[in-house]
């Protein structure tokens, strides 16, 4: 990108502030949505922020309301920090009811979004995986996993929208319990606490799985990829939970994740993408000429957990970042910056080995040490 | 016996002493004066007496601004159009309407058995010998007498011309030929041939190309012949010759939207580091914008880049440019003509939808061997030429290479300072004449290496060679085959984060065969028909990792060819002295072929690895898919008044090879693309009108364009499409409705101390993508501006000559900031943030504004010298203007700081020298 400029000049580059225009400084940003599942629902309302001091703007105290095609409304809570949160008990959340919201800002202006139907969401025929060796750059080294798949069968559904949402939760195990520590003067635990050493971690895979089947003669796909886990992590040594959530959704809302997906960003390099401006349903009544970004729609949703205990044929590679440390002067090695240092149990008493937190504490790599109640026995 | 030699001496001796005075060079300064006050002025000034009647002049006015101007030439244009003569008369001169006084007793050359010989024979008469026969006097032409007496039975003949030039012995292509009487003309072909078609009878005839000077013959057309012209290159008192050329070549000939350069125009031009640049200096003519320092692209009528076709001798050019557009890709020196076709384009050429720029190279010189060249701070370049048999094979080589970098080595910056950039670049050019046919064979080669520091690494180079044979058939008829083969590749290597950085080599090969013939059916008929096949052959390469670190995935990119066979017949008819009507089709038959494996996509469905329906496999050179392409081509000219003409054309083209260059990169890896299964060849259709005036007096020169032009196919990256990362090219391009128009305005004085141009154009080009659903619509379906949209554009150019050795010149122009879209702001949608880009090319980055000057200084202008020098001082950017190139955005520390990107921010000061074997006018 930056060629022969710089070999002539070093100085041809400069910071420039490229003039914005007011209409697309401090747009306002409405998104939420009606799900089926639950009775919670919830909007955020935020406005823009500048490129050079990004960050969320929540804007408080505006009158939001859900509504829908039948006349009921549904007044949202405000619960700060650009939350807002109301519950729609189930007979309101019937296929075909459209949803719209409306919020009145603190300055007084208007945003209406356009009604979205509430579809109806076929059940997740399958979710399954396959065995994969991904080609790496070096021809003899292959990357070594599973890759998942949903099949959808929306036969006895007129949605034609969807999108996917992959939740995994695995579990991880610390090496040692915790036995002895030093904080300037020697701990001894007894017996010793193994209650850190399973630990379970949750997380949303950040892809965006869309799909359309209006053009395809079937209202059904086989094997749509989802993502693919390899062996170089601990997620498959002891158990792997995939929650694999179906929406379906309008043709509008489709369009916009669409979009969502085109614009994501690759943080360190803007120029690999022809850029997107994604625009949702939602108006400014007050203003027409500005835009409000965000959008607003009414989704049916299914879900599906799908659990591997262990994947056959596959060889894991992983760490568990434990690296016990012999502590060549003793305890006199360490400083308070270390505490608590957790050592190893010889036959009577400690060595001088140090352990690592994450060696005894699965908690330091995050998660939770509560057994999910989804997690089988 | 003595009385004899008395009276020899008697008669010439005065006849000497006045073609000496005729001859003699004055000094005149004439504005707008009455003409009687300037004979009785030149008259003292040369001792010549001059009888005339005053009321023959009337009113006229004459301006005549000359250092050094012999006394004929000044009387000449005294009496210029206005049907009045010049004789001379015992020394004295005689002003007399009609044809003048007899200056002798009629020359009978003995009957010419043969058809071609009544050129004069170069050995017979000396220089001197022959302007003491012939003269400067206006009066006395030579006649060519053109095939054998009563040999006509038809009432027609048909009669072929060659125009060479006289010193170098090479045919000069594009040299127009004028009949007064017929009101007729011709231009010559790339082998200075013409052919006209005319009753038995006389003829005036003027001959004449830029840079020449003009020359007039009595034509004696008695049969079908031919005959040859030998044009003298305007030595400097006659630099108002050359003016008028063009003038001619405006009005006459000049098809709508067809401008030429001559290369004496651009030798006085201020060049950036040294360094002429033929297509910069096409970027100041009306409708043509040079896309930016550090860009090699041209947008004429608001098309892209990739709209252009450039050829020289043939062969196509891939890549035209040095250093990303800083250089051109070729040698100016070697340059014979340059012509650029925007409005009507000729039928012979197809296959891009805004121009072609045809660029034709010297042959060489075939008398006598020549070396020239030159040194600038950046650049050297030489080019010998010569005869290998005199007069009949000629040779030219040239040769240009860069030692920049000593220059980087001095920047304290060490990123620089560890950088090089070079370049280089070869032509070697044979031709051979047998008289009725030519051979020739052109080579072309040109490198590019660049690295910036531990970042970047580019190379590229273009490869190419022509084979020409032409031959004449018949006086009317002549035929040019070619083989023609071009090779354009680059590989590039981007370090710039050690996490993504890549490799990438990329291929193309140009391989062409055709035939042309132009053909004269009768006086006002002629014909041109060809046939042409091309095979293109594009490895579009695999981008590969780059270092251990790179956790890019490799994409390849894959092979490509396609075949493109063409035949076309363009028909030209003049149905009387002001109305000429061209009229051509072209017609293609495209095809991309195999080896190729495509996908299918469901109908109605985005082409999209989730729709793939089916997968086809083609085997190697089957073809994949078929496109026809018809063009049709069509131009009146009508000729107003004797200055004045009004040319309307209708032009449609076709595109089977795009370009793919995303709006935001500056990158240069932007490859080419040909049409395939899912895109399909892009089609324009073109109206334009111009109306051309000439000023005589004023020497001023005008013309007005307008021209409406619409693209169906017309090839856009959608939204997030992903540049390097995606083989399905399908995935990432819609096509769609690009529209332009666009008014120029061009005025152009000569003839003046003080001339130059100024072209003003003010266009539009807009784009609609939009398939009737949200998939295949960019920026939501609403026409948005393309990326090369830039509604104004001024250039001025301007060139005072000081004496006739001393020039300054100097260059504005302005441009309207390219569109670009924004990254506007920043918003977070359960928790992501998202970036909330302007609408497609909302924004502009701001005006271009940049002023050049030149100072040049000719060495002295003796005829005859061994060695002639010039030095060229030139002051790039003069006022230091930060013209941005673009403005860009980058991710620092998670917050988006925009920058300015400017090419060249401050004045850049050169001194160039150049010397050649030679006169001042010799090439």
């Amino acid at each position: 990108m930056l060629f022969l400029p710089l070999v002539l000049l070093s100085a041809c580059i400069k910071s420039y502030e490229p003039v914005i225009r007011p209409a697309d400084k401090g747009k306002y940003v409405v998104s939420g949505d009606v799900t089926d599942a639950g009775g919670q629902q919830q909007v955020n309302v935020s406005v823009t922020s500048a490129l050079d001091d990004p960050g969320f703007i929540p804007v408080s105290g505006c009158i939001v309301v859900i509504s829908d095609d039948n006349g009921h409304e549904f007044l949202m809570a405000d619960a700060g920090n650009g939350n807002y949160y109301c519950t729609i008990e189930p007979q309101y959340l019937k296929p075909g009811v459209s949803f719209k919201v409306s919020v009145h800002t603190p300055d007084g202006t208007d945003i209406v979004s356009d009604y979205d139907k509430m579809p109806a969401c076929p059940p997740i025929d399958s979710v399954y995986y396959f065995r994969e060796d991904v080609p790496t750059n070096n021809a003899d080294i292959f990357e070594k996993g599973i890759q998942f798949f949903v099949n959808l069968n929306g036969a006895d559904s007129d949605s034609r929208y969807y999108r996917w949402e992959a939740v995994e939760t695995w579990e991880y195990h610390a090496r040692y319990p915790i036995e002895w520590w030093y904080d300037g003067v020697i701990h001894h635990v007894y017996p010793p606490d193994s209650t850190r050493m399973v630990c379970w971690t949750t997380s949303l895979v950040k892809n965006i799985y869309t799909l359309s089947t209006k053009n395809l003669s079937h209202n059904s796909y086989k094997k749509f990829p989802l993502h693919f886990v390899d062996n170089k992590t601990t997620k498959l040594a002891y158990g792997y939970s995939l929650l694999v959530n179906q929406y379906a959704m309008s043709e509008q809302a489709y369009n916009y994740w669409e979009q969502l997906k085109a614009n994501s960003i690759k943080l360190d390099n803007l120029y690999e993408k022809q850029p997107v401006s994604i625009r949702g349903n939602l108006h400014n009544i007050t203003d027409p000429s500005l835009a409000v970004m965000g959008n607003f729609s009414a989704v049916a949703v299914k879900s599906r957990r799908f659990f591997i205990r262990k994947v056959a044929n596959l060889e894991l590679d992983f760490s568990d970042y434990c690296d016990p440390m012999r502590l060549e002067r003793g305890l006199a090695e360490l400083s308070p910056i270390d505490y608590p240092a957790y050592l190893m149990d010889a036959i009577n008493g400690y060595s001088n080995v140090q352990l690592s937190p994450y060696c005894v504490d699965c908690l330091s790599l995050g998660g939770t040490n509560v057994k999910p109640d989804f997690w089988p026995n | 016996m003595f009385r004899r030699l008395i009276i020899i001496w008697l008669v010439v001796i005065p006849v000497t002493l006045f073609a000496q005075k005729e001859q003699q060079l004055i000094h005149v300064r004439f504005e707008n004066l009455p003409a009687t006050a300037v004979c009785d002025s030149l008259s003292r000034l040369s001792g010549i007496r001059v009888f005339c009647n005053p009321d023959w002049l009337g009113v006229r006015k004459v301006t005549i601004i000359a250092d050094s101007i012999s006394v004929a030439d000044a009387f000449a244009k005294v009496i210029e159009d206005t049907g009045l003569t010049i004789s001379n008369w015992q020394g004295n001169l005689v002003i007399l309407p009609g044809v003048g006084l007899p200056a002798g007793l009629p020359k009978y050359t003995t009957k010419v058995p043969a058809a071609d010989t009544s050129a004069p024979d170069n050995n017979a008469v000396t220089e001197s010998e022959e302007k003491y026969l012939t003269g400067r006097r206006a009066d006395v032409m030579q006649t060519l007498r053109i095939g054998k007496s009563g040999g006509s039975p038809t009432g027609r003949a048909k009669v072929q011309g060659r125009i060479f030039d006289e010193e170098t012995g090479e045919p000069i292509p594009g040299a127009t030929v004028f009949i007064a009487e017929t009101k007729t003309g011709s231009v010559s072909d790339l082998n200075g041939f013409f052919a006209i078609t005319l009753k038995p009878g006389n003829y005036n005839a003027s001959f004449e190309y830029l840079g020449y000077a003009k020359k007039k013959y009595l034509l004696d057309v008695m049969s079908d012949g031919s005959f040859t012209v030998r044009l003298q290159k305007a030595v400097i008192q006659m630099k108002e010759v050359v003016v008028y050329g063009d003038r001619q070549v405006n009005l006459k000939t000049k098809d709508p939207g067809l401008d030429k350069i001559a290369m004496k125009a651009i030798k006085e031009l201020p060049m950036m580091m040294g360094e002429r640049d033929i297509l910069k200096i096409s970027g100041l003519m009306p409708g043509i914008v040079t896309a930016g320092e550090g860009s090699a692209g041209l947008n004429v009528r608001g098309g892209g880049s990739d709209q252009n076709a450039f050829y020289i001798n043939k062969i196509p050019i891939y890549n035209t440019s040095h250093l990303f557009g800083f250089f051109p890709a070729f040698n100016s020196d070697i340059i014979r003509d340059f012509s650029i076709y925007k409005g009507y384009i000729p039928a012979q050429f197809g296959g891009r939808l805004s121009s072609v720029f045809n660029i034709v190279s010297r042959q060489g010189n075939r008398k006598r061997f020549m070396i020239h060249g030159g040194l600038s701070p950046v650049a050297g370049n030489l080019v010998i030429e010569g005869p290998l048999k005199k007069d009949t094979c000629s040779v030219l080589l040239s040769a240009r290479s860069t030692y920049s970098d000593w220059i980087l080595g001095r920047v304290k910056d060490p990123d620089i300072r560890n950088s090089s950039a070079s370049f280089n670049d070869f032509s070697a050019a044979i031709n051979y004449d047998l008289h009725k046919s030519q051979l020739s064979l052109f080579a072309y080669h040109s490198n590019d290496s660049f690295r910036f520091s531990e970042l970047n690494e580019y190379k590229y180079s273009n490869n190419g060679m022509s084979l020409g044979f032409s031959h004449s058939y018949s006086n009317m008829l002549r035929g040019e085959f070619s083989l023609v083969a071009s090779q354009y590749s680059f590989s590039t290597i981007d370090k710039q984060m050690a996490s993504s950085a890549y490799s990438h080599a990329y291929d193309l090969g140009h391989y062409e065969t055709r035939a042309d013939f132009t053909h004269r059916l009768g006086e006002k008929h002629s014909i041109e028909y060809g046939a042409g096949f091309v095979l293109y052959q594009l490895a579009r390469g695999t981008v590969s990792p780059y270092g251990e670190q790179s956790l890019r995935n490799i994409v390849e990119l894959g092979n490509e060819q396609g075949s493109e066979a063409s035949a076309y017949l363009s028909d030209s008819y003049e149905l009387n002295t002001w109305l000429t009507i061209t009229a051509g089709l072209r017609y293609a038959v495209y095809a991309p072929l195999g080896p190729q494996t495509v996908y299918t996509y469901f109908d109605n469905t985005p082409s999209d690895i989730r729709y793939i329906e089916d997968t086809l496999h083609f085997a190697k050179n089957k073809p994949v898919i078929w496109y026809h392409e018809p063009d049709i081509r069509a131009a009146v000219n009508l000729t107003t008044d004797a200055n004045g003409s009004v040319k309307i054309a209708f032009n449609q083209m076709h595109q089977n090879l795009f370009m793919l260059s995303p709006t935001v990169t500056i990158a240069p890896n932007t490859q080419w693309k040909l049409a395939d299964y899912h895109i399909t060849p892009s089609r324009s259709n073109q109206v334009s009108v111009g109306v051309f005036r000439n000023l005589p007096v004023s020497g001023l020169e005008a013309s007005a364009e307008i021209y409406y032009k619409n693209i169906q196919g017309f090839p856009e990256f959608r939204d997030g499409a992903d540049f390097l990362n995606q083989p399905l090219v399908e995935s990432s391009v819609l096509q769609g409705k690009q529209n332009s128009w666009g008014l120029e305005f061009f005025l152009k004085r000569s003839l003046h101390k003080l001339d130059g141009w100024i072209s003003y154009t003010y266009s539009r080009s807009k784009v609609k993508v939009d398939g009737g659903e949200a998939w295949n619509r960019i920026n939501n379906g609403e026409i948005y501006p393309a990326n090369y949209d830039i509604p104004h554009v001024l250039n001025i150019v301007l060139n005072y000559h000081f004496t006739r050795r001393i020039t300054f010149s100097s260059v504005v122009v302005y441009q309207s900031g390219k569109p670009v879209t924004y990254p506007v702001s920043v918003y977070y949608v359960n928790g992501l943030p998202v970036l909330d880009y302007s609408s497609r090319n909302a924004y502009r980055i701001p005006d271009y504004f940049r002023t050049d000057c030149s100072l040049t200084f000719e060495g002295n202008l003796k005829k005859k010298k061994l060695l002639h020098n010039s030095l060229v001082l030139s002051l790039y950017n003069a006022f230091g203007r930060d013209n941005a190139y673009s403005v860009y955005f980058t991710t620092e520390n998670g917050k988006i700081k925009s920058y300015q990107y400017s090419v060249i921010g401050v004045p850049i000061l050169t001194a160039t020298w150049q010397f050649k074997l030679g006169n001042y006018a010799s090439e």
